[in-house]
This record gives C-alpha cells, structure tokens and sequence, in this order.
C-alpha cells in the first residue's frame, strides 16, 4: 500500500515538473517559432523571384531581417476569390486565417473545399513600379501533395520563376522537383499561352521538349511527380485567370 | 482509394526499416531465427495498428488547438505518444503471456523493446507530419506494421541459411546482416513502379 | 569527517584512467552502433547530408549525457513498479527541449529533421545506457558514459553521412555557411556549367542518396573495425 502511494506520488511530481517545464520554454520561444514559421514561408514565395533579387541569391539562404524587410517594402499582398474578386482582410479573417494576410491563407486547407468556394493568396513584388505576381499552387504527385509559388510578369502571359516543394516524394526521383535547382530554374521565361494564343500553362514533358516556349524538361524516373507538376500548374494558374483578367483589363 | 494508397506505401515503398531505419534495433537482434521474426513481426503489427489510432485521437482531440482543450499543446506531443505506446505494449504482453506462453517466452525480453521499437513511435510521428485522417492513420500503421513483418521475416529467412555460407569473418553476423538489409532495400526499390492509381482503380 | 567530504567530493568528479574509459570505450571496443548493435534506428536516414547528421549527433550526445545523469541522480527513488516509464519520460522531456531549441534557433534543420528529433526517444542507445549503467552508477560516471556513448554514436553517424553527401551529392556540409562544393556535375551546375568543380566528369550517384547506402556503408564500417580489432569477430 505504501510503495502504492509512494508510486503516484512519484508520477504526480514528475508530471509536474516536466509539465511546467516544458510549458515554460513553449511560452517562452513562442514567438520566436511563429516569427521563424512566417519567415520559412515567406522565403517560399521568394524562392519564386530570385532571379529579380539579384545575382546568385537563394532565397532559402536570405537573412532574416533582409527577408522580413523584402517583403514590408516591396511586396503587396492580396487574397482573392474565384472570380478575380479581391477580398479583404475580414473576410479572410472570417475564414479561419488569423492575421488576414495572403501569407496566413492554408492552401492544403483551401484545396480541399469546392472550387467555388477557394480562397487564393497574390504576392505583388513592386520593383520599381515593375510589378511580378507571385501565385501559390497545390496538387498531387506520386504520394502526397506538391506544391510551388509561380511568379508571373504584369504581361500575365510570361513566368519569371518558380518554386517548388512536396511532402513526401521519392528522394533522388520526384524529390527532385525541389532538390534539383535545375528543374525550377526551366520554368524561367517560359509562356503561358501557346503559338495560337490558347492557354497551355507550362508543361513538363518526358522525353525532350519540343516547343521550348511553354515545354520543360522532365526528372526521369519521376514521370508521375512531373505529370502531377503539369496538372498543378495546369490546374492552379488557371484559378488565378479571373484576377489577371480583371487587372489586365483596367 | 486512398486508403489501399496509404497501406501500399507505407508497406512497400516507404517501408519503415528499408527506407527509415525504423526499429533497426530489433530487426537486427530478432532476425536471427525465423520463428522469434515472425512472432515480433506480428506483435509489431499489432501495436502499430492499436497505437496509432489512438494517438490520432490524442493528437486530434487533445493536443490540438482545435480539440477539445481548446489550447496548443503539441509540445507534449512526444510524451503522451510514447507512455501510450509504453502502456500498449504491456497490454500485448499480458495478452500474449497469458494466450501463448510459447511465444512469450521465445519473444522474451524482445517484448518490452518493442517500446523502443523505433517504428512504433515514429509511425505516429509520421501520422501527425502527413496529415493523416482516421482512417488513413490505421491504414498507415497497418501497412507499416506489414512491411515491417515482411521485412523482418525475409532478413531471418536469408540469415538462417547464410549461417552455412563461407562468409569473411569480420562480417559474420552483423555486418552480413545489414549488408543483406542494403540489398533488400534496393529490391523493395523496384515496387516503386507500383502506380496506386492503377490499384484503387481511379 | 571534514576530510571524507573533500576525499568524496574528489571522488564525484574523479577523472582517472577509469573516467577515461568510460568515454573512449564506446569509441572502439564498445562502439554503440557497430558493437552493441543499439540505436542504428531512425537517425541513419538523415545522413543524406553532414549538416543534420552533425545536429542529430549532438542533441543524441545530449540527451544522452543528461538523460543518465538525471537518471543516476534519481536512480535511488524511482519505484521499480514504474521504471521503464520514468526513464522515457526523461528521456521524451530532453527530447523536447532539444526539438523546441532547434525551432526557435535553427528552423531550417528543424524542418529538415522533422519526425527525426522524436525518434531519438526511442533511440535504442539512450534507453539501453539508461537501465544498462545509469540506473546503477554515480551521476558523474553515467554523465561520462552518456557522452560516451553519443560521441562514439555519432562519429558512425558523421563517417556515415560523409561519404553519403560527398558521393551522393557532390558537396560537403551543403546548407552551413562552410558549404563546400567537390566533385561532380552537382545539379546546380548540370545546365550552365561545370568549371566550378574539380572533378566535373563525376557524376552524382543516386545510389548514395537511398537508404541502401547506409547499410552498405555500416557493413563496411564493420569489416574495416572488425579486421582491426579482431576480438570483435562474430564467432556464432
């Protein structure tokens, strides 16, 4: 009975402890790993554009400081709708996005509700009144899910980089979507639209590229992840279509 | 579909020892002999696919911030799993001591180190950084828990009959051992031409 | 009376030729990956890069350490009925601290890692030293044996994930500021050029970056160790 008790009490102090501990450093560094999340995937959008931030730089490999400031001074963001609507800070907000911003919107949140109903995160990049629109795309690969930032010139018909990332690709096949710089790098200049102006988005072809205005060269082994990688682009930009419209248009 | 997917991948493809090196420990000190292998293949089945829906609730309902605590406590994350994983394993030992003895007693002090059996943990921790739903969460840690077993059983299979093969002698036993893993992991490699598509048939 | 305190304190941290022992053993003759066959679980499958095998090597030498030096110090309260228990806590606790370290210092590896720092809870060589050494030895022993046992864990680890990232990618420590490129058309440099390397007919071998690699190179890894020291040998 004794040694009972002694047991429980033991567990209980122990609980404690590491309980209050733990709890104690979680509030402690709290901001730091929401500061540290924000600027992962703010470093994601980036990615897209490094071509325009200068020679040689990685964005995975910017500053803190440098990354946060990009985006305070250059960037504009923006969440719309299916229909190219912009929509603002509280709706967003309303829709379970604290902090309202394009860079708070889920896109695996997103992608699992009706088209009709998605919401789409626009980063503008403002050089100089030279603007780029970064996009956030999602699909399938071969496992799990992939997705990228695109960005687009302000012409809407030519892309100026691209990023992308996955969750769970084969490493040394698909992984090389993200692993390989070479592969993102293709995307770079490449149109949307093909010869007869009819929209194409980029795809990535098996096997050697014959029109090398919209075609991109494809990981061999991965012929899934890369078809998923067409489909994606496919399927994403188009969403986006509605809102470059109605800027082109004004 | 998706769910023959998840089992597929986490059998084959994405085997827990093959590709992670999870529950490299026992694989290696159980593999000696056929029948032990394949009493601990089972006995990890079973406790992947016990633990992991339960962790998924703990995770789902407890520690997120959606659940019913309504704060984020994903900190203790790693401590709720492994005592659940802990207290799992001695309900199957109980179970087992008291159907089989015989098994108990070839699996001997291998039982409690399914505790530390790298894949039982990390199966869960996989569950939370993919996302899993319910049902893809027992379907993962029922494929896991089958590659697992396939994989412990061919490595006693081929480590029965190489105990007769001419081996260097710095290689003997377990240098042989994870050579023979290496080369099962290459050949698991091959599945990856499997399209899941194809088999949930969409 | 006076004097046994001074002779007990010189005792707690006495390093002679046994302390010594007790961190170099686990280098060679008592090596936790190629001798005592624990803890080869997980961490392996980060040894794609140097980088993250440097960081999992040392958050696996700390919680090592600490783990057993908690454990020793509690070794004498701690009911028997609950002991497995207990010591995964601890264990899960360090575990924790090094996880939420690394988010708030280091978030790049953190990510890269991901379910990887967990999984040195059921690192085999921490459990195994804990109720092997701990749980009957004095705190600054089992403080020194911890160290031990994580540095001659992840010197395999490090051996390990250099040839892997130096055959595999092309590239050493790729992702620290020391990054250094060596051999190969290393991606990066397959569509523009390859002057930036030595050995630019190289190229990469996939076969590094799968996890087969590992394996293969641990059983080298044991050849080599076991030809050396051949009272090693396998003899059943």
């Amino acid at each position: 009975m004794h040694s009972t008790i002694r047991v429980y009490l033991f567990v209980l102090i122990m609980t404690v402890v590491v309980a209050v501990l733990l709890a104690g450093l979680r509030e402690l560094w709290k901001d730091r790993h929401e500061q540290n999340e924000a600027i992962f995937n703010k470093k994601a959008v980036l990615a897209a554009i490094e071509t325009k931030l200068g020679d040689d730089v990685k964005a995975s490999k910017l500053p803190d400081l440098e990354v946060l400031s990009i985006f305070d001074d250059k960037i504009t963001q923006k969440v719309v709708d299916n229909h190219g609507q912009v929509i603002s800070k509280e709706d967003v907000e309303s829709r379970g996005y604290k902090g309202g911003l394009a860079e708070h919107v889920d896109m695996k949140k997103e992608k699992k509700k009706p088209a009709e109903d998605r919401i789409f995160p626009v980063f503008i990049y403002d050089d100089n009144g030279e603007k780029t629109y970064i996009i956030s795309i999602r699909g399938n690969g071969l496992w799990d899910e992939i997705w990228g930032n695109i960005a687009v010139k302000d012409d809407f018909q030519t892309i100026v980089g691209a990023s992308f990332d996955h969750q769970g690709e084969t490493a040394g096949l698909g992984a090389e979507i993200k692993d390989n710089p070479a592969f993102p790098k293709q995307f770079q200049g490449k149109s949307l639209y093909d010869d007869a102006g009819n929209y194409t988005s980029v795809v990535v072809k098996k096997g050697g590229v014959r029109n090398p205005d919209y075609e991109v060269d494809a990981i061999s082994g991965a012929t899934v992840t890369c078809n998923g990688v067409t489909d994606m682009l496919y399927d994403g930009i188009k969403y986006y279509m509605p809102y470059f419209n109605s800027i082109s248009k004004s | 579909m998706e769910l023959a997917n998840v089992f597929i991948k986490a059998a084959f493809i994405e085997n827990l020892i093959l590709s992670y090196f999870l529950g490299m420990c026992s694989f290696l000190a159980v593999s000696k002999t056929l029948k032990t292998a394949f009493g601990l293949g089972l006995a990890v089945i079973f406790v992947l696919g016990i633990t992991m829906p339960i962790n998924w609730l703990i995770n789902t309902y407890l520690l997120d911030e959606t659940g019913i605590l309504g704060q984020d406590l994903t900190f203790l994350r790693f401590i709720l799993f492994i005592a659940v994983i802990a207290s799992m394993v001695q309900l199957v030992e109980m179970i087992i001591e008291k159907f089989s003895p015989a098994l108990y007693n070839s699996l001997g002090i291998f039982l409690p180190l399914i505790t530390v059996n790298c894949a039982i943990l990390g199966g869960s921790l996989f569950m939370v950084s993919r996302e899993y739903n319910f049902s893809e969460s027992v379907a993962f840690g029922l494929g896991g828990g089958f590659g697992w077993f396939l994989a412990i059983v061919a490595l006693a299979a081929i480590r029965e009959k190489i105990k007769y093969s001419n081996v260097p002698a710095p290689l003997r036993g377990l240098g042989m051992a994870f050579l023979l893993t290496g080369l099962m992991g290459m050949a698991f490699l091959s599945l990856l031409g499997i399209d899941p598509a194809a088999i949930s048939g969409n | 009376m006076a004097e046994t305190a001074v002779q007990k304190r010189e005792a707690i941290f006495a390093f002679g030729k046994k302390e010594r022992k007790l961190l170099t053993d686990p280098l060679n003759d008592n090596n936790p990956i190629t001798v005592q066959v624990l803890g080869i679980c997980s961490a392996l499958a980060v040894t794609t890069l140097l980088v993250p095998s440097i960081v999992i090597s040392v958050a696996v030498i700390f919680v090592c350490a600490f783990s057993n030096l908690i454990t020793s110090l509690l070794r004498k309260s701690i009911p028997k009925q609950v002991r497995m228990i207990v010591q995964l806590v601890i264990i899960a606790t360090l575990v924790t601290v090094v996880e939420l370290t690394l988010k708030a210092y280091n978030y790049d590896v953190y990510k890269q890692l991901s379910i990887f720092i967990g999984l040195i809870i059921t690192n085999c060589i921490v459990m195994g030293r804990l109720e092997a050494f701990a749980m009957a030895n004095s705190p600054w022993k089992s403080f020194l044996d911890g160290i031990g046992n994580g540095v001659g864990y992840g010197v395999i680890l490090i051996i390990v994930a250099f040839f892997r990232e130096l055959f595999g990618k092309g590239s050493l420590l790729a992702g620290s500021p020391l990054e250094v490129k060596i051999i190969g058309a290393t991606p990066e440099y397959f569509i523009n050029t390859v002057e930036n390397t030595m050995f630019g007919w190289y190229q990469n071998n996939n076969l590094m970056v799968l996890p087969a690699a590992a394996m293969f190179l641990i059983a080298v890894l044991i050849w080599v160790h076991r030809s050396k020291n051949t009272k090693l040998v396998d003899i059943s």
